[in-house]
């Protein structure tokens, strides 16, 4: 027998899940954009595979941030308000990630230590 | 041959195929991150050693579907020998580490099936294999499971891109994805112990009971969990370095927001699937997403012919690995000295292709092969400007 319901959960479950988590990361990330603190994260080690990020570049790059962050038309306290907000949304999709994990491993874990 | 001897044997190369599992997937979880640069190469391949040692630990859903379904084993069913897994775990083996030579994209889970099957159909005839379960839980997963993984990673990566997308040219702080990142390799490799280490587990527990040291249904024991942990952790500490050296060579083009979302969309499809007991390949997920989430940026294009070359290595491993496994059961079911033919032959081929692969170049073909190849699959413009208006195209 088929359990095509239980396909149709999966898909469904994935997708949601996934969407939430990115969405809420990505809205963070724009967010901490808009509030003038635009995240430069240079890559942990150079390989081929990657633009290669030399300190001048990483520098260049801190400027632009800063001076895109400086003619902003917010004003302080709406920054402070998108670095609120920017923060709550990494929060929601650490949350999502959790709440999954716990919703697929957490019956397993009572288990393991009772 | 002594039973417990021939249990022993089987227990020891069904752990050798979880570290050769652990082996050719350390990549399906730290491939994107080491590309992009969001985790160095050592850190990447530590971290996911670990959390594939804790993963397997968190779920058994999934052994127990190979342990109790595939095969009609126990009360009614026919009569599953020790013998016949050794044959079906040769015929695994020795097709993972083959692909693993040529570099053909291959299932490890599907060898492991594949194996299984085609010793059992030749110990104990068609009757001892339980299609219907075949197909539901590992054939149709394997179709489906890509696809879904495919789909999500396209949605999320426009969904990502579309979100942190600015017209004005100023900096969109995408690199921040880079910090996600560890966070959804991570999650992959938590997911592929939950699924992949519970394979060997299955094995062992059929094993068991086969020898009749254990009823069927009964759950997986814990020396069971704790080597298959250990093992599966060990292979992919190993691979690691072989991939480390291969990086060299070059990975896909991979950018941050892209990997996030791909490994995102890998982690939920197999965790869901994990919870629902399928047998997923974490590979075949993996793969999906890459592709999934390159077709989700600006200016990309799917290479049918590379991605077509990927679908029919995926197709053969089923077959394949149940031709050999069939053979190493007909040799097997010629008594102790058949037992004693295919472990000789088993480990001559294993070490052949050791020694084959010490004198080959290591190169992104044949190491990282799978997941790379998929990201091949889709071809990107560079950098093609965002234009208000005709922002998907």
């Amino acid at each position: 027998m088929i359990d095509w319901l239980a396909f149709l959960l999966v898909l469904v479950a994935s997708l949601v899940s996934t969407c939430v988590v990115v969405a809420a990361y990505s809205l963070g990330i724009r967010l901490l954009t808009v509030s003038g603190r635009t995240p430069i994260v240079t890559p942990a080690e150079f390989t081929d595979a990657i633009t290669i990020v030399t300190p001048a570049e990483i520098r260049q790059a801190e400027k632009r941030a800063a001076k895109a962050a400086r003619k902003s038309p917010l004003t302080e306290s709406q920054k402070r308000a998108a670095l609120v907000g920017a923060w709550a949304c990494f929060g929601v999709s650490a949350l999502a990630v959790l709440v999954g994990v716990y919703l697929i491993i957490g019956e397993h874990l009572f288990e393991l230590f009772s | 041959m002594d039973l417990t001897l021939i249990v022993v044997l089987v227990i020891a190369l069904a752990l050798f195929f979880d570290f050769t599992n652990g082996f050719h997937d350390t990549a399906n979880a730290m491939a994107t991150p080491i590309a992009t640069g969001a985790l160095r190469p050592k850190v990447a391949v530590t971290l996911a050693a670990v959390l594939n040692l804790v993963g397997a630990f968190l779920s058994t859903e999934v052994a127990k579907t190979i342990s109790g379904g595939i095969i009609n084993e126990g009360d009614g069913g026919v009569l599953i020998t020790p013998q016949l897994i050794f044959a079906g775990l040769i015929g695994a083996i020795v097709w993972n580490m083959v692909t693993w030579l040529l570099g053909l994209p291959s299932s490890s889970s599907h060898a492991l099936f594949g194996g299984l099957i085609g010793a059992a159909i030749v110990g104990a005839g068609f009757g001892a294999v339980d299609f219907s379960v075949v197909v539901s839980k590992v054939v149709l997963p394997a179709i489906l499971a890509p696809l879904t993984a495919g789909l999500i990673a396209y949605l999320a990566t426009k969904l990502a891109y579309a979100i942190t997308r600015r017209y004005d040219g100023k900096p969109d702080g995408r690199d921040g994805f880079r910090h996600a990142q560890i966070f959804s390799s991570s999650l992959v490799a938590l997911a592929h112990g939950t699924n992949d280490a519970q394979k060997t587990m299955g094995v062992i527990t059929l094993t068991l009971v086969a020898a009749g040291l254990q009823t069927s249904g009964d759950d997986v024991q814990t020396w069971v969990i704790v080597t298959c942990a250990v093992a599966i952790a060990l292979g992919t500490y190993m691979g690691g370095w072989r991939i480390i050296r291969t990086l060299g060579t070059g990975l896909t083009d991979v950018k941050p927001a892209q990997g996030f979302a791909a490994e995102t969309a890998t982690a939920a499809t197999i965790l869901a699937s994990t919870h629902v007991g399928f047998a997923l390949s974490t590979t075949q997920v993996a793969s999906g997403s890459v592709i999934g989430s390159g077709l989700g940026r600006r200016g990309s294009k799917v290479r049918w012919r590379t991605a077509g070359r990927i679908g029919i290595g995926w197709l053969l491993t089923l077959p394949a690995a149940g031709g050999v496994g069939a053979i190493a059961a007909a040799i097997a079911l010629l008594g102790p000295i058949g037992v004693l033919i295919d472990a000789v032959l088993g480990v001559g081929i294993i070490v052949t292709i050791f020694l084959l692969s010490q004198r080959n170049e290591v190169s992104a073909s044949n190491v990282v092969s799978e997941v790379a190849a998929s990201g091949r699959a889709v071809k990107i413009k560079r950098n093609p400007k965002p234009k208000k208006g005709k922002v998907a195209k």
